[in-house]
């Protein structure tokens, strides 16, 4: 008799499970649906809300230009079902075990960084589910075996790749590097690929060090860093750091021929709180506005070509986030590209079974607003090339590879003292 | 036989709720994570009660327990890759040198912090938690920064099939076992002169001392073990349910906030508390997560405290004062 | 070169000093009078930042002037929260008061993400730099340095010659015997809560003078945990004590960087995070009234 006052409570957990899971036949069956636990709030908030946007505006080209995906001669939509794991791990799993079961999505899209990508890899893998990383760019999750995972986004140890070539290129005196990045576990990879291509370069790797996450003051690590006197640095982790980096390095008068930050400098953001004390900083970046790749591109590789335009991808992700003044970067980008090649894997699997479509996946080279695509047998992208932008004149210019360049680099970048005069980064 | 009995009652509900989650994870489609995530809670909540609750004393660095257990497990791992024969006896190991790491830095913490009271204990823990992941990135321990992931070396030493059946299942099942074990501790302490005691020390230590209670003791006995169970929680709900470790995320202090917001919510001290308040905290955060994307964060703080402001004593604090002296009273405690 | 080095350090240890020490005193104080631990205080120096950022970027205004305005927010900000939720749980465990302070700092964040965005944002007030012979110095952060040093004495002086000043003494020494003495207890909780997030607010104007990019909603967690370091060094409940925590802090944080970097095969950077972590439980524990004697 007595336990029964347990009831009501214990019912009513019940029926909360219950209700969420009646939405599990909601799904008709004459559409694909994509899932996808994204960080709409919380530290990725940022990057998540770019990656919607730019999933959104993919799957509404693929729905209203493209005509759907065609399976078995029949043209079918794709639709999008996101929640938000408000970037925490804990939220990953749930939400992805619920995308996969109840709301019987046909491919997950991962979460944005490398240790969410992780955490949801084990559940999807568990289902034999695809799971495409747009996000988690650590080199060792293709290296744990799983056999449904892909990357579209390029691998860490090549983010600092292109610049040291390029200064290779330009500046064939430039011989001492300085490397300082955030001490995380992304950033750290960067470093480490950054120091093997600059030895192989020939350069002096005469500092290296890291800065703990949440810095608010680098000046003792700065001042160390002046002191071996360097003809350029490479270093960054996060965005607000970046933005630190670059202030202080000014704020000390380290003059340098070159100075490239990963993740803040490529951000529109970087250059408003800076001004012109950005001018001639550089960023390495999976996508920028005003890369050449279009159709006539794809058709003289010999590759093919899906998707949107750039412009028309611009003009899409603005409809879909409902904000004008929000250019996508490429966060949005490398999201959206991977809607196109799930589309494409899909058509070519002529089925929507994971296994078939990764299959397809490994085997498919194709060329959108994004750039090349091509992954390695575990799943790493090794088709994705990066450009390097140089802030000039308030204006990002791609200015590496040289095939990719809208406008020349300039080196070296005028002294910090030259830009408080308000003297430009021009070529 | 009743009366003998009845001292567990306060168990029923608590295994029932489990029983519950259980059952509907298994049972319900898409259920089981969701219940995982909800287990986890109940864990965390019940091993972090044995100490907050019990004594009144605020650990803010409690994660860190959680994280050395994560770190425990990740040795055994890493370590042992290169021997297959060891089969599942190396998540065995994993478990003992997580409970021996995490009762190790308890150890160290307690005999410092301990000596504190109130808002400086709480300071000296996030102090404890902080500095413990600098120190590890610093004098790059463990990899440092770089962190472990070993989901290949679980693969190696365990087959594909198994280690991903741990992955997605065994060690949910794990962490339900562990929430189970927390709950029986509590209880037995309750029942025991530990109980008693950190009772006198929560209303007034002074008082305590002055009656000849050694409260050093139980203060500790109750830090060490609500250390270890956290030990075994990181152990088998973060490095085996997803086999990579990076050390911000592990010394991460939201998930103390989060065991506090659980003991809470419950009610601090009780023993069905923990439960109400992950229960809850994990429903109520997963459907705002999915009606109100965006917005749970803003939702939870107004909702917090107003909590704290009018019900201060918790959710299973308010009910055990409406039962009091009913037939549901040796029920809930 | 070392000796350059750490010369230079020491110099720019003073100058952060003195700015973390301001952005402490607000916590100190709080403790001191009420015992409350804020452990939203970085929220609230976030909400200074943004006042920072709206006067210079939107209306066009010095810093300076933001400096006022920020005070102002920090009062009404406080005495909202105060009478909303802290007058209740004086009374209650710790627990209560360090999940309801977390609490509003989240709901700051919240609320700041809603109306500004999560963007990285910066500012920048350009007044010249300084060239020191092994370091180099921008002015806005000797203004900040300045400004802090300023407002600390402001604070002394209203401390030691105001009636209200002394009525907030005497309830840190004693709160029952000023009950006694016929002071308004409760109304000295309410306005040592209202100054101290006023105090706390106005700091983050400060320190984006120092260090004017990286402004966005949840750049308050560093500076909750490093106030939590500079309080102790200075006692915990001495608002002084707590600037002259922030200038010893600052200069350990500046100079052990460079000790450290002599030791091969470790991050130095995340060490001197260490140290300062150790240095706040060996105080604890030796000497948790702090290792300045300030009154």
């Amino acid at each position: 008799m007595k336990s029964f006052s347990f009831k009501p409570f214990v019912f009513l957990i019940v029926c909360l499970f219950f209700f969420s899971a009646t939405s599990a036949f909601a799904a008709p069956p004459d559409e694909i649906v994509i899932g996808h636990p994204a960080c709409l709030s919380g530290k990725y908030a940022k990057a998540g809300e770019q990656a919607v946007g730019g999933i959104e505006a993919c799957i509404h080209w693929v729905n209203s230009e493209y005509g759907g995906i065609t399976l078995d001669g029949k043209k079918v939509p794709l639709t999008y079902k996101k929640y938000d794991c408000e970037s925490k791990k804990e939220n990953v799993t749930s939400l992805i075990g619920r995308l996969i079961t109840v709301d019987r999505v046909d491919v997950v899209f991962a979460p944005y960084s490398s240790g969410l990508t992780l955490r949801g890899a084990p559940i999807a893998e568990g289902h034999s589910m695809l799971y495409m990383d747009h996000g988690g760019a650590n080199n060792k999750i293709f290296e744990q075996g799983f056999q449904y995972t892909v990357q579209t986004i390029g691998p860490a140890t090549s983010y600092h790749k292109g610049t040291l070539d390029m200064v290779k290129k330009i500046a064939p005196d430039a011989k001492k590097v300085a490397l300082a990045y955030e001490d995380s576990e992304f950033a750290t990879m960067v470093m480490e690929g950054a120091k093997t291509h600059a030895e192989e370069l020939g350069f002096e790797v005469v500092f290296e060090r890291t800065y703990p996450k949440g810095v608010t003051d680098m000046t003792p690590m700065l001042s160390a860093m002046k002191a071996t006197d360097p003809d350029f640095v490479l270093g960054g982790g996060h965005f607000e750091d970046g933005q630190l980096f670059n202030r202080q390095m000014s704020d000390l008068n380290i003059d340098v021929d070159c100075l490239s930050l990963i993740a803040a400098a490529t951000l529109p953001a970087f250059y408003e709180a800076l001004g012109n004390m950005a001018e001639g900083v550089m960023g390495p970046s999976h996508w920028e506005y005003g890369v050449t790749y279009s159709q006539e591109a794809a058709k003289e590789i010999g590759t093919r070509w899906i998707g949107p335009s750039q412009d028309e991808f611009v003009s899409l992700f603005k409809e879909a986030v409902g904000d004008q003044d929000m250019v996508p970067d490429y966060h949005a980008a490398e999201a959206g590209a991977q809607v196109l090649a799930y589309v494409l894997a899909a058509e070519k699997a002529d089925s929507v079974d994971s296994g078939k479509v990764r299959a397809a996946l490994g085997d498919l080279e194709f060329m959108s607003f994004y750039g090349t695509w091509d992954i390695s047998d575990s799943g790493l992208q090794v088709g994705h090339s990066m450009v390097d932008v140089q802030w000039q004149d308030g204006k990002r210019e791609i200015v590496w590879p040289e095939s990719a360049q809208t406008g020349k680099p300039c080196y070296p970048m005028p002294t910090f003292d030259e830009k408080a005069e308000g003297e430009k980064a021009l070529p | 036989m009743k009366n003998r009995l009845r001292p567990y009652y306060p168990l029923l509900p608590v295994f029932a709720a489990y029983l519950v989650l259980f059952l509907v994870g298994r049972n319900v489609t898409g259920m089981w994570q969701l219940a995982a995530t909800l287990v986890f809670y109940c864990a965390l909540g019940q091993a972090f009660n044995i100490f907050l609750g019990m004594t009144g004393y605020v650990d803010f660095g409690y994660v860190a327990f959680l994280g050395i257990g994560t770190y425990g497990m990740a040795t055994a791992i890493t370590g042992l890759a290169g021997y297959p024969q060891l089969g599942l006896g190396i998540v065995a190991i994993g478990f003992i040198l997580a409970i021996v790491m995490a009762t190790l830095l308890s150890m160290a913490v307690g005999a410092v912090a301990l000596r504190l009271r109130g808002a400086y204990f709480a300071i000296a823990t996030i102090g404890v938690n902080e500095g413990f992941r600098y120190l590890i990135e610093g004098a790059n321990l463990w990899n440092g920064s770089s962190g472990m992931i070993f989901t290949a070396q679980l693969n190696e030493i365990l087959g594909r099939d198994l280690s991903s059946r741990i992955m997605t299942f065994w060690a949910d099942v794990m962490v339900l076992f562990i929430a189970a074990a927390a709950a029986v501790v509590t209880l037995l302490y309750m029942k025991s002169k530990i109980g008693y005691a950190l009772t006198a020390l929560r209303e007034d230590e002074d008082a305590a001392k002055v009656m000849g209670i050694n409260v050093t003791k139980y203060k500790i006995i109750a830090f060490i073990t609500s250390a270890s169970f956290a030990g075994t929680v990181g152990a088998a709900s973060w490095a085996l349910k997803t086999p990579y470790v990076f050390p911000p995320e592990v010394f991460e202090i939201h998930y103390t906030i989060e065991a506090i917001i659980i003991v809470m919510l419950g009610g601090a001290g009780t023993m069905l508390g923990p439960v109400v308040g992950a229960l809850i905290y994990g429903i109520s955060k997963y459907y705002l997560s999915i009606f109100l994307p965006g917005f749970q964060l803003f939702i939870f703080a107004l909702v917090i405290i107003f909590i704290i402001v009018m019900f201060p004593e918790g959710v299973v604090g308010v009910i055990k004062g409406k039962t009091r002296n009913t037939a549901i009273a040796p029920y809930i405690m | 070169m070392f000796l350059e080095q750490l010369s230079g350090n020491l110099v720019q240890g003073v100058v952060l000093g003195s700015v973390y020490g301001m952005a402490t005193m607000g916590l100190s104080l709080i403790f001191g009078v009420l015992k409350v631990v804020n452990v939203g205080h970085g929220a609230f120096v976030m909400v200074g930042a943004f006042v920072a950022l709206f006067f210079f970027n939107t209306l066009g205004l010095n810093p300076i002037f933001a400096i006022p305005a920020a005070f102002a927010v920090g009062i009404a900000l406080g005495l909202t929260f105060y009478y909303a939720a802290i007058r209740k749980l004086l009374h209650a465990p710790e627990l209560a008061t360090l999940l309801a302070t977390f609490s509003a700092g989240v709901l700051l964040e919240e609320t700041i993400k809603m109306i500004f965005g999560s963007e990285f944002r910066g500012y920048n007030w350009d007044v010249g730099n300084i060239d020191l012979v092994f370091t180099a110095l921008p002015m806005s952060k000797i203004l900040a340095a300045l400004g802090s040093v300023l407002i600390a004495v402001l604070l002394y002086v209203w401390f030691k010659r105001t009636r209200a000043g002394s009525a907030m003494r005497s309830v840190v020494e004693d709160s029952q015997g000023a009950r006694v003495c016929g002071i308004n207890v409760d109304g000295v909780y309410a306005m040592s809560f209202a100054l101290g997030i006023g105090l706390t607010v106005a700091s983050g104007v400060l320190l984006t003078m120092f260090i004017p990019v990286g402004i966005n909603p949840y750049m308050g967690g560093g500076y909750t945990l490093k106030a939590f370091v500079i309080a102790v060094l200075g006692g915990l409940s001495s608002p002084y004590g707590a600037f002259f925590g922030g200038l010893v802090f600052g200069l350990i944080e500046n100079t052990s960087y460079t000790v450290f970097a002599l030791i091969p095969g470790v991050e130095p950077f995340a060490l001197t995070r260490f140290l300062s972590f150790l240095i706040l439980l060996i105080i604890l524990l030796i000497r948790p009234t702090g290792i300045i004697k300030a009154k």
